[in-house]
């Protein structure tokens, strides 16, 4: 299968491009409506080298508004349900633009012949007829696919000007087996044929086997490259999350690719305009998807500043959705995709309607900031953990300190062997600095350990700050220090409803006795594994 | 806390104990896990209103628990390292320090004087040792005088020579020795101007005594001064202070020693102290006039109520604490000074003398 020939003009696509393109485009929404992503299903099915063919014919010049659209897939053959199960759906492509008219030619691999079907999408999916036209025999060749022909009231170069973005867009999933070709034929004339191709294993080809997050981060690391970016300047994380109903998963997943950029000085114009915002690419289904209102809101909700970021605000720009954050690093910039799908690669006719659990972002979103942060130390760190981490040097010099100042050289020696230096008669220096790496490795793991518990383990029970709260004077003291600290107790002997530990706490006589606190500590420590360190 | 061996033994121990400190930081830390400091925590009393608790001065009743997870917690352990740095410098150098020499060596990082009392508390509770063995010292804020005379590090302390005269009392109150006093009891006032009413009227050369004040509330030296003489001496010790809540708790304070420094309580306290007055009941047993009489303010009220709860008062000195709640229902307070309404000397020659004489103290 030839995919590219003489004529072609391979687009470089970036995500700056992209950003820069999207919220402008989309108008029409042909490429929103289905037929251009059950091709892609169909050929992702196959496993082989696909191509999907988007061509625009122009109409005569007398009506320059009516184009004709072939989408035609080298894919698996079409299983018809899902042209009986398609709605017309107003929302994408606008009533007046279409009459609803499909002509479907498709084909399965084993089959004889090319079936030939006529439908109107605008009679209701119970009522609607197929309408079979006379076949094409196949002669004993083997192959497979479907095209399916409509006519829209649509400019072409508007049309064209979508489909491209669409593409760019597609691109950015990375399917290793597709490749994407757009033809304009402006008339018969010779040359007024156009043709774009759109590659997406150009730059750093990937198996057929890739997973479909490995080829999201192969993508953007693609992107970086583009830019003329090393990969040390690139952090990414991902994480895939599960929908749930019940204990059940129920199979849709949602993958998401979150990538951070650090440079030292800024490269393109790109970087300096888009740095402090970042655009959420929302896929689904293995096509470009507007963000909805309740992904805006999970968007939102995440909660940023344990990652350190302060979300400044959240726009929704023609169904996509930019982050602009407050206190980024200028030359730092982040990009968001999301991408829900369904685990087994199924034809959209066959997939069932599941409301997407609104967490699922949430939950990958949080996956993937973690995997950024486990993978990258000093990334992502919690506002708090900044705050903790500035007191690194100040504790590593005064350990430090303790070390070298001590006039017992054995307990110099033991120290300096712990913190992994071979000798003594090191400097002050190098000891604090070994001293400091180790405070803030130890810091940044709390952090992200922070991150994996805070779901499911209530706050520490017994720990009290309520003597620093006090002002102390040398040997006065305030009364109801007492009285303070096991109020704080109290409360927090509240959140063992939690744990389901309140009725054991009480019959050991908590509540009459604080003496028995130790014991309470003890018994939480040695019976329920409740970590108060 | 304080150990019973010599200075130098004391000081290679505290020395050794601060070495494991620092280096179980450092193992922790090498091995990648936060530090895990455990502080105990210890209170000279509760307030079990059922008035059966047990509480002990020698154990903790919970423990606090410092990591690196908490930024409270990394500020308090750098200051808490910060001074214990400062204290390893003074232990090896056998130089002692105060604990605002210690303010004053990082003003900014340190904020205020208490954050340094906190941390030389917590240091004191890690090592299991008293404030003095870390070789640090407060100013001296007592005054003793009276029929005494003692030796501190070669400086001789001779009160009988002129009985009436104020000394301060010695900081370094393990150096105090050649304990020598013909007195019969000691008073222990309050404040410094009953202190010096006592002086004016040569209450010493009429009474043979030694009379003490911690100016207020008693800072450590003069404590344990105070219970030096007491163990030394055997003598019996009288507490005189204002008729108010505070007089009330600087009361309790000498006898069962303070909260914040209840993990040292032990080596602080004077259980043989007896309160001499004044009680709530004198203001009619003297018949003061009602303009000595001052109303218990809102905080007074409240202090008192608090105050009333704590379980050694029910357990220990039950007239105490009936003489307090007393104080509550007349809601009246008055000080010391107010029994020279009707004469200057009336404290001096009848006030003190005949509450010793007919003993009346409780």
């Amino acid at each position: 299968m030839e995919i590219a020939s003489a004529n072609v003009i391979c687009l470089q696509v970036s995500f700056c491009d992209l950003q820069e393109i999207l919220p402008f485009s989309s108008s029409i929404g042909f490429c929103k409506h289905p037929l251009v992503s059950s091709a892609t299903q169909r050929c992702r099915l196959s496993g082989e080298p696909c191509r999907l063919s988007v061509v625009v014919k122009c109409s005569l010049p007398s009506d320059p508004l009516l184009s004709r659209i072939s989408i035609s897939d080298t894919g698996v053959g079409s299983c018809l349900e899902e042209f009986q199960g398609l709605k017309f759906s107003r929302q994408s492509i606008g009533d007046e633009k279409w009459d609803g008219m499909l002509s479907v030619r498709t084909t399965g691999k084993c089959d004889n012949e090319v079936y030939h079907y006529q439908l109107n999408l605008k009679e209701s999916a119970s009522a609607r007829r197929l309408t079979r036209l006379p076949s094409n025999p196949k002669n004993g060749v083997k192959f497979s696919g479907t095209e399916v022909i409509l006519s829209m009231f649509e400019s072409a170069d508007a049309l064209v000007a979508e489909i491209n973005c669409f593409f760019q867009k597609m691109l950015m999933l990375k399917i290793p087996n597709v490749a994407y070709e757009l033809v304009v034929e402006r008339g018969d004339a010779p040359g007024s044929q156009c043709e774009h191709v759109f590659l997406a294993n150009e730059s750093n080809p990937l198996s057929f086997s890739a997973s479909n997050l490995e080829c999201l981060k192969s993508s953007i690391e693609d992107y970086v490259l583009k830019h003329g970016y090393k990969k040390e300047h690139l952090k990414v994380g991902s994480g895939t999350a599960y929908c749930t109903e019940g204990h059940q998963n129920t199979g849709w997943m949602m993958d998401t690719v979150i990538a951070i950029s650090e440079i030292s000085e800024p490269i393109s114009s790109c970087f300096r305009t888009s740095g402090a915002k970042s655009e959420v690419i929302y896929f689904k289904d293995f096509s470009p998807c507007s963000v909805s209102q309740s992904s805006m809101k999970a968007l939102t909700s995440i909660d940023w500043r344990s990652f350190g970021l302060t979300l400044k605000s959240i726009a929704n720009q023609g169904g996509y959705a930019f982050l602009e954050w407050e206190g980024l690093p200028p030359n730092t910039r982040i990009d968001i995709i999301l991408h829900s799908y369904h685990k087994q690669a199924v034809m959209p006719s066959a997939k069932q309607k599941t409301q997407l659990d609104r967490n699922l972002i949430k939950r990958a979103v949080k996956l993937a900031l973690d995997d950024l942060k486990e993978k990258h130390a000093g990334v992502l760190l919690s506002a708090h953990a900044l705050k903790i981490r500035s007191y690194a040097p100040d504790l590593a010099k005064t350990i430090a300190g303790l070390i070298l100042s001590s006039n017992d050289s054995g307990f110099q020696g033991e120290c300096f062997s712990l913190i992994g230096l071979q000798c003594q008669g090191v400097g002050g220096e190098i000891v604090e600095d070994c001293i400091k790496k180790k405070i803030i490795s130890v810091i940044e793991m709390n952090d992200r350990k922070s991150h994996e518990r805070s779901e499911d383990v209530a706050p520490f029970l017994f720990e009290d700050e309520c003597l620093q709260e006090l002002d102390f004077q040398e040997d006065e003291y305030e009364e109801g220090v007492g009285f303070v600290f096991l109020a704080r107790l109290y409360m927090r002997f509240s959140q063992l409803d939690q744990l389901m530990l309140k009725p054991r706490i009480l019959s050991m006589g908590f509540l009459e006795s604080p003496a028995w606190l130790p014991i309470v500590y003890w018994q939480l420590e040695i019976e329920h594994g409740y970590s108060l360190s | 806390m304080e150990g019973k061996r010599s200075g130098s033994q004391q000081h290679c121990d505290l020395l050794r104990k601060i070495r494991e400190f620092t280096r179980a930081i450092v193992e922790e830390l090498s091995n990648g896990r936060s530090p895990t400091i455990l502080i105990d925590r210890f209170r000279n009393y509760c307030t079990n209103p059922n008035a059966n608790c047990c509480c002990s001065y020698d154990l903790s009743y919970g423990k606090e628990i410092l990591t690196f997870r908490k930024e409270s917690h990394v500020h308090r352990l750098d200051i808490l390292l910060r001074v214990l740095l400062i204290v390893q410098q003074l232990l090896q150098e056998s130089r002692h320090g105060s604990k605002r020499d210690i303010y004053y060596m990082h003003p900014c990082i340190f904020s205020e004087q208490s954050v340094v009392d906190q941390a030389i508390n917590d240091i004191c509770i890690l090592m299991q040792c008293s404030r003095h063995n870390l070789n640090v010292v407060s100013v001296g804020n007592g005054l003793v005088m009276g029929w005494i005379r003692f030796l501190e590090g070669g400086r001789k302390f001779d009160c009988i020579n002129c009985p009436n005269m104020a000394h301060p009392i010695p900081v370094q109150v393990e150096e105090v020795k050649d304990i020598v006093s013909v007195a019969r009891f000691i008073l222990i006032v309050e404040k410094e101007s009953v202190f010096q009413r006592l002086a004016n009227d040569q209450f010493c050369n009429a009474n043979r005594c030694i009379v003490i004040t911690g100016r207020g509330y008693p800072d450590i030296p003069t404590r344990r001064f105070l219970r030096l003489l007491i163990e030394k001496l055997c003598l019996p010790a009288y507490c005189l202070v204002d008729c108010d809540p505070y007089g009330f708790d600087i009361l309790t304070t000498y006898r069962f020693g303070s909260l914040q420094m209840a993990y040292d309580a032990k080596y602080l306290r004077c259980p043989e102290v007896r309160w001499l007055g004044a009680f709530p009941s004198d203001s009619e047993k003297y018949c003061l006039p009602q303009q000595c009489l001052l109303p218990l303010t809102g905080k007074d009220k409240r202090k008192t109520e608090s105050m009333l709860n704590r379980c050694y008062l029910q357990r220990d000195v039950p007239k105490w604490r009936s003489e307090l709640e007393l104080m509550l229902q007349r809601g009246v307070k008055f000080e010391i000074e107010a029994l020279s309404v009707y004469s200057l000397s009336f404290l001096t020659k009848e006030y003190i003398p005949s509450k010793i004489k007919g003993g009346v103290h409780i």
